[in-house]
């Protein structure tokens, strides 16, 4: 009886607390939206209608240019030479007169000479073109520009052949198969492959409308002949057929819309031109359309909540009975609710599931998170609007960049918008990389609020402090005693996995020999920083006395937070990021790398470092922020001397 | 101390004479953004912006063009009916090493092994030759083996034409050689470099904004009535000094980029060009911010007016990306220099206009 009773009580609380939330929201909606009233908004379609109507005119009359790389390099060519046409259809090349003094002055880049047919003996069997670059990088990049735009131009010309097999005498066939680390694993479809390997069926089945994908911009041509009495063999097939025996599970179904073709290529059958190594160019553009509403969207978001700030408006909503984290709740639900449902109808417009959406909206929370805390901690809309363009910045590139790397590295997949890129180009996703990816996102948007709402209060809302200043208070905010230290160090660990990941991801082009002592410095001060900052802030605010025997105190706690906590980076297996030489470097100290037979010590040595290190850096932090600093590098140095000989003993 | 006192009362006396007071709101603006570290920020970001697409360039370059990889060597296996012409083929690629193999299952049991890098297997079928390419899968390498490959396969492609070129009509032209030049070297020039220069001008229309909406908000555009200055020298002194901090920072970039070893030419155009096109932009967010209701709208605003601005204008020839891009690589013209001057002109219409727009208003109703 009692039990049910408390059930009803805690239910009816539950009930009025989501009333107060939707309350707070709608009243959110109204005021935003009476704010853009229509005069704004009707400006707006003007401002588009015009500037579209003046970009169509623009492209119907053909003196548009929309490439930024237009006429770049200058090329110098007889007016009756063939290659003229050539310059005229790339965007990039344009026409001069060939003039070798020009080309010594730096007037042109390239300079056309002659043909040179092919000789019997070795070098290549077919005629050659003579040219002479400029000196110096630019005339280098002008010869392979104008080398691409004749192949092209090819490409073409060998659509309007009526002879096939003379135009495109070799077929191709793309497969990639993984190279075992772990002996062979039976190549089971070297045999089959030669059985079944009729493009042709291919290319009848699917009459691919568009040859060139890549690099032609009139492919409307091609598609005008291919219905022609194509001798049938795999002259047109850029739609990706994955039908190799190892071929992801889920196959992009060949029969797309004809802009998902030109889109998607990764061409894996055809003439040598089609094929096209793994740059999903098209999903990439795409993903990042999920992007661009979510700038308006914190833009909106911060003002509204540092208006409340600044209008000292926020105050009443203070003394009214409701909670902070419902009145927090309540302003956020409109902006989420916008933000899901915008990227909704985008996955529904470019053909992405559920999938993407949930792929998608733990980026659009950690925007909002991201600026809910940026406009708590803003002393000015000037200060905003700083803090919003980071925001954008900092978060488009660290979900944007690793996903162009989808199909040639794991680490592309510490964004969430790889997963979106996989998706449209037909992969399956597996629960293991939704984690990794959207797991940080999740965590650092519980984090970031949760810090904003510490600081939603009236001695922090109403009052003129600098940045970094606001950020010890909100630190602060959330420490009581001693434990609160090491639990604040557990919840600041995915920060830390987003900022290794992304130096792992920045470092990973240098050589190893480079890459790999500077990624172990690196992770070493991210988290030493990680595990002292809030224990300076504790300090500077008088919350814990000075002595030598707190700061160690203090230290012991942040350092086994700190441990616990990286034990859930187990997930970063599930994956295979460790295979990856420098995922090793990054996670081994950790000791995650590490199989169960090594000794009691080694699992018992991060724990040890992470408390004695963070002691250090807290010996520091207690004084001033000088001696913080200090005590930091030499925390850091330590951590890394540590990292360095776990990487070489079992790297 | 008399002296002291003296002197400062003269120095004052020939401050007052010189100064202006839309220089004091200028110098005052700045002031303002460098007490709240504003700026900062700003270059941190643009900072952040250059190191990422570093990377990114590092990275493209790395992973598809194999002649920056120093001393990569790609090991294909080449099997079935057609190996002659694709080993000629795979002579002509520097970056690939071809060996011939008598089976295909010895093909494929190197490849698991590691021992060679793709495999080519080739049939001839009614006057084709069909070949089967396969690359690792997952493997930092795919890229590059896969485009490395296909060079291969279009110079085989090539030479097959040629042997045929009496059933074409019209055989294809003749290639240049491949030295292996930067495929992205204008990269840097096209994206990298306008990117760079044309953000400042972003952050300073919307800190005009900012600035400008906060007065009228927080009502201190009131006490105009009774402060020695008018609306027009409010204007001039915030978008003056807005005007002025854009090409600074633009020309700082355009000097770390050439540290950096990134030949810039034409940097006073360069200048120029930002100067123009911020001044374009600061009188679209001045009239924004005089004519929109309030902040949020104003901001809006100018989001959109900007974006659909650089959308616009990039589309009509002469682009501030492209005008920009073309300084830059040293590939101007006599029209990339009159489209600097029509930015300019442009620029100055617009301060005007906006300059017009502001004697128009009255304070006390904003």
């Amino acid at each position: 009886m009692t039990r049910v009773d408390r059930l009803r009580t805690r239910l009816a609380t539950a009930g009025r607390r989501l009333r107060r939330i939707a309350r707070i929201a709608r009243w959110e909606l109204g005021q935003s939206t009476s704010s853009y009233n229509r005069r704004t908004l009707a400006v707006i379609a003007v401002l588009v209608v015009v500037v579209a109507s003046v970009g169509t005119s623009a492209v119907a009359l053909g003196v548009a240019s929309p490439s930024p790389n237009t006429d770049i390099y200058r090329v110098g060519v007889a007016d009756n030479s063939p290659y003229t046409a050539v310059i005229d259809d790339h965007a990039s090349l344009t026409a001069r007169p060939p003039d070798r003094t020009a080309l010594a002055t730096g007037e042109i880049d390239l300079l056309i000479g002659g043909v040179r047919q092919p000789t019997a003996g070795p070098g290549p069997r077919s005629p050659t073109l003579l040219v002479e670059p400029a000196d110096g990088e630019k005339g280098d990049a002008a010869l392979t520009a104008f080398r691409s735009a004749v192949q092209s131009y090819n490409d073409r010309a060998m659509a309007l052949e009526p002879n096939r097999t003379a135009a495109y005498p070799v077929v191709v066939e793309l497969q990639y198969i993984p190279q075992s680390t772990l002996g062979p694993a039976a190549p089971t479809n070297a045999g089959n492959l030669t059985g079944d390997d009729t493009p042709g069926d291919d290319a009848d089945s699917d009459d691919g409308t568009d040859t060139d994908a890549n690099d032609t911009d009139t492919n409307g041509t091609a598609g005008n002949v291919d219905g022609g009495p194509a001798s049938g063999s795999g002259d047109n097939t850029t739609a990706t057929d994955n039908t190799d025996s190892d071929a992801p599970p889920v196959a992009d179904g060949g029969g797309g819309s004809l802009l998902d073709r030109a889109l998607f290529g990764g061409g894996t059958s055809g003439s040598p031109a089609e094929i096209q190594p793994p740059f999903p160019f098209g999903s990439l553009l795409l993903a990042f359309l999920f992007l661009v509403p979510m700038n308006f969207v914190i833009q909106s978001y911060g003002s509204s909540v540092l208006n409340e700030r600044i209008s000292r408006r926020g105050e009443l909503l203070l003394v009214a009975p409701v909670e902070r984290l419902d009145i927090v709740a309540g302003k956020t639900l409109p902006y989420a609710a916008i933000a899901v449902a915008t990227t909704a109808i985008i996955a529904a417009a470019i053909g992405g599931s559920l999938l993407s959406v949930a792929a998608v909206v733990p980026i659009a929370m950690t925007f909002l998170a991201a600026t809910f805390l940026g406009a708590m901690f803003a002393r000015s809309f000037k200060e905003l609007t700083f803090v919003t363009i980071t925001i954008t910045v900092f978060l488009t590139s660290y979900v944007f960049i690793p996903s162009i790397f989808t199909n040639v590295t794991p680490i592309a997949l510490i964004s969430p918008l790889t997963l979106v890129v996989m998706e449209l180009q037909g992969e399956a996703v597996t629960l293991g990389s939704y984690l990794f990816s959207t797991g940080p996102f999740y965590t650092s948007t519980a984090v970031l609020f949760l810090l904003g709402t510490g600081v939603y209060r009236e001695e922090d809302m109403f009052s003129q402090k600098p940045v970094p200043l606001k950020f010890l208070d909100a630190l602060d905010a959330r420490l009581s005693g001693i434990r609160s230290v090491g639990v604040l160090t557990a919840l600041f660990l995915p920060f830390v996995f987003i900022a290794e990941l992304l130096a792992i991801a920045v470092l990973f082009v240098l050589p190893i020999e480079v890459s790999i002592p500077l990624i172990l410095v690196v992770i070493a001060a991210v988290e030493e920083v990680a595990k002292s900052v809030h224990v300076f802030a504790g300090f500077e605010s008088d919350r814990f006395d000075r002595s030598v025997r707190t700061a160690l105190l203090l230290g012991i706690a942040s350092g086994i937070g700190f441990f616990v906590a990286e034990k859930f980076t187990v997930v970063a297996q599930l994956v295979g990021l460790p295979n990856l030489q420098l995922g090793e470097a990054a996670l081994q100290p950790a000791g995650i790398g590490i199989t169960p037979s090594t000794s009691l010590l080694l699992l018992a040595g991060p724990l040890v470092l992470h408390t004695v290190t963070t002691g250090v850096a807290a010996l520091g932090a207690r004084k001033n922020l000088w001696w913080y600093l200090v005590s930091l590098v030499a925390a850091t140095v330590i951590h890394a001397a540590y990292n360095f000989g776990v990487v070489t003993l079992y790297g | 101390m008399g002296d002291r006192d003296w002197l400062r009362a003269q120095w004052h006396a020939v401050a007052d004479r010189v100064s202006d007071p839309r220089l004091t709101i200028a110098g005052r603006e700045l002031r303002v953004l460098g007490r709240e570290k504003t700026i900062i920020l700003a270059v941190v970001i643009q900072l952040f912006v250059a190191a990422f697409s570093g990377f990114l360039v590092v990275g493209l370059v790395s992973l598809y063009d194999p002649g920056s990889v120093d001393g990569y060597q790609i090991d294909a296996a080449v099997t079935g009916d057609a190996t002659d012409e694709m080993l000629a083929a795979i002579e002509e690629r520097p970056a690939i090493e071809g060996t011939r193999y008598a089976t295909t299952s010895e093909a494929y049991a190197d490849f698991q092994d590691n021992a060679v890098n793709a495999v080519f297997q080739t049939t001839r079928s009614d006057g084709r030759i069909e070949v089967v390419m396969t690359a690792p899968e997952g493997s930092i390498e795919t890229t590059l083996v896969v485009s490395e490959g296909q060079e291969a396969l279009r110079a085989l492609e090539r030479n097959l034409r040629t042997e045929r070129a009496a059933s074409l009509s019209n055989p294809p032209l003749a290639l240049p050689p491949d030295t292996g030049g930067n495929p992205y070297y204008d990269f840097t020039y096209t994206i990298l470099l306008p990117l760079l220069v044309f953000l400042p001008v972003f952050i300073s229309g919307s800190i005009t904004v900012d600035s400008l909406t906060a007065e009228s908000e927080q009502g201190t555009l009131e006490l105009l009535r009774v402060a020695p200055v008018t609306m027009v020298d409010i204007v001039d002194g915030k978008s003056a000094a807005m005007i002025a901090i854009a090409p600074l920072q633009a020309v700082a970039w355009l000097g770390l980029l050439s540290l950096n070893g990134v030949a810039i030419a034409n940097v006073g155009w360069l200048a120029a060009l930002v100067t123009a096109v911020t001044a374009i932009v600061v009188a679209l967010s001045v009239a924004v911010s005089l004519l929109a209701p309030d902040r949020r709208s104003a901001q809006l605003l100018f989001s959109v007016a900007v974006l659909l601005f650089f959308a616009g204008a990039t589309l009509l020839p002469g682009g501030p990306a492209n005008t920009a891009a073309r300084l830059a690589i040293d590939s101007a013209t006599l029209s990339t220099r009159l489209a600097v001057l029509v930015y300019g002109i442009v620029g100055v219409a617009a301060v005007g206009a906006v300059r017009r727009l502001a004697t128009r208003i009255n304070p006390n109703r904003l």
